[in-house]
């Protein structure tokens, strides 16, 4: 057989050539372990085998598996459509028909426990790569432009959040983007509807809602696909999936976990009367403080106000003025004793001067020679004829000139020399 | 002492009362020439009225706000 690689336009392979080599191709792969989630089934009546539709839960792809009837008919539990299912399978080319088809060895549903062992590796597996990391958990918005809602159309979920959000503030805006909450594409659903409102911008917030359900119908909020959507996305999330105890992936990874669809609405939206309330309360918080203060600084400036040094300055200056009074008072005291004592000194003078001066005794006869000049004349020596004279006699002064000099005898001398008291 | 001019217009409400508060304990204390104490009960006046010009202020903007909220 020349290798297929070696065919030309002149030399073609058959086709039972090509499905031969195609067969060995595939069986060349053996027997593996395949994860899917069972789309669709048909069981026919007579028929040996069993065809089912397997899906991969992420991306949109499937493959046809064959099993026997028998070997279908033994599982426990039963396979039903949307069953998650685990299968040992060997891929066979059936070359009449050139179709591909996984054959079925071994078929194990996915049972509650595994799936539940499942999430949780997803959920140390996500942990590790640090997508529900703390620090990225961003804050919500305090008022939202429109709050971004993905859940199914017309669902209970829907109803609370919106009702909730518009009850509380009733201008709020909420756009629905719809999607499957449940079953096969919910989680492909999810993630458009959530991607749609992502890019909107004026959508500040996303909340993606559900009622409860089992933990398959919650399956696909542990989805890695929809995980990993939520932590790219640029607005914050909202998870409020199911009831207080569900816990999928979802709530994780989100920004706010919201126990239930009317918990998540009170938490994007504040209410409106709470808020003014609380607006009211500050303010008047302020003021009584504000209030408070004046007057206690008033009473502090009216103490200080009325102190006397303040109030009443003139015990300032009254201090003062009794000081001057006492003073003055001294003074004048001390001032009429020393001219009591000065009277009493003069009149001892003045008595002192009357005994020396000579008036009394001019008043007896005596005058005073003097010279021009105002010199006492005591002897006649010295003066000539024609010199001028004056005399002081009690009651005024004489000028006269010399006619004649002539000496004449001393008057009796008293024993001392100094004058007589 | 520090002269009268209009620099106490300039105060804080704090600073003029407590500079108040020192006035009036120095006056209190006596010691001080007849001329300073004159000069200190007119700083006292004067930083007192400075005082109570901020507090007449402070009330009347706070009735004002609470008046301008009744209506």
């Amino acid at each position: 057989m020349p290798s297929l690689r070696d065919t030309t336009l002149e030399s073609p392979a058959p086709v039972r050539a090509v499905a031969n080599a195609l067969a060995a191709y595939i069986d060349r792969l053996g027997v593996i372990w395949v994860e899917g989630q069972v789309a669709q089934l048909s069981r026919r009546q007579g028929l040996a085998t069993v065809f089912l539709t397997l899906r991969d839960p992420v991306a949109d792809l499937s493959i046809s598996v064959t099993c026997s009837r028998a070997l279908f008919d033994g599982l426990n539990p039963p396979v039903v459509e949307g069953a998650s299912i685990v299968i040992q399978a060997k891929p066979s080319f059936y070359a009449t028909r050139g179709t591909l088809s996984l054959q079925a060895r071994d078929i194990r549903t996915v049972g509650l426990g595994e799936l539940l062992a499942r999430i949780e590796r997803r959920r140390q597996l996500l942990a590790a790569e640090g997508l529900f990391a703390a620090e990225l958990k961003r804050r919500l918005p305090f008022l939202p432009h429109t709050v971004g809602l993905v859940t199914a159309p017309g669902s209970d979920a829907e109803r609370d959040v919106v009702e909730n959000a518009r009850r509380r503030w009733p201008s709020v805006e909420v756009r629905v983007a719809a999607a499957r909450m449940q079953g096969r594409d919910s989680a492909v659903e999810v993630i458009e509807a959530l991607g749609r409102l992502d890019r909107d911008p004026e959508v500040d917030v996303i909340v993606i809602a559900r009622g409860g359900g089992s933990v398959e119908d919650l399956l696909p909020f542990s989805d890695e696909a929809l995980v990993r959507a939520v932590h790219r996305a640029r607005t914050p999330v909202v998870s409020a999936i199911g009831h207080e105890a569900d816990q999928p992936l979802l709530d994780l990874v989100a920004d706010v976990r919201a126990s239930t669809p009317t918990d998540a609405a009170r938490r994007v939206v504040p209410d409106v009367a709470e808020e003014t309330q609380r607006v009211a309360s500050a303010r008047d918080r302020m003021r009584t403080v504000l209030t408070g203060w004046v007057e206690r600084e008033q009473h502090r400036l009216d103490a200080i106000r009325s102190r006397p040094a303040m109030a009443d300055p003139r015990t300032l200056v009254d201090a003062r003025i009794d000081e001057l009074h006492a003073l003055r008072d001294r003074a004048r005291r001390t001032l009429r004793h020393r001219l009591d004592r000065a009277s009493d000194d003069v009149r001892h003078h003045a008595a002192r001067a009357a005994a020396l001066s000579p008036l009394a005794t001019l008043r007896r006869g005596y005058a005073v020679l003097q010279d021009p000049d105002g010199h006492v004349l005591t002897s006649v020596a010295g003066l000539a004829e024609g010199d001028p004279v004056s005399v002081r006699v009690a009651d005024g002064r004489l000028h006269a000139t010399t006619t004649r000099t002539e000496a004449a005898t001393p008057l009796v001398e008293p024993e001392e020399e100094d004058t007589h008291e | 002492m520090s002269d009268q001019s209009d620099e106490t217009e300039g105060l804080s409400y704090e600073a003029a009362r407590e500079e108040l508060v020192a006035v009036v304990a120095q006056l209190e204390a006596g010691g001080t020439s007849l001329e300073e104490s004159l000069a200190l009960w007119e700083r006292g006046e004067k930083l007192a009225r400075v005082c109570q010009g901020w507090l007449d202020g402070a009330r009347k903007r706070l009735d004002a706000a609470i008046e301008a909220d009744g209506d």
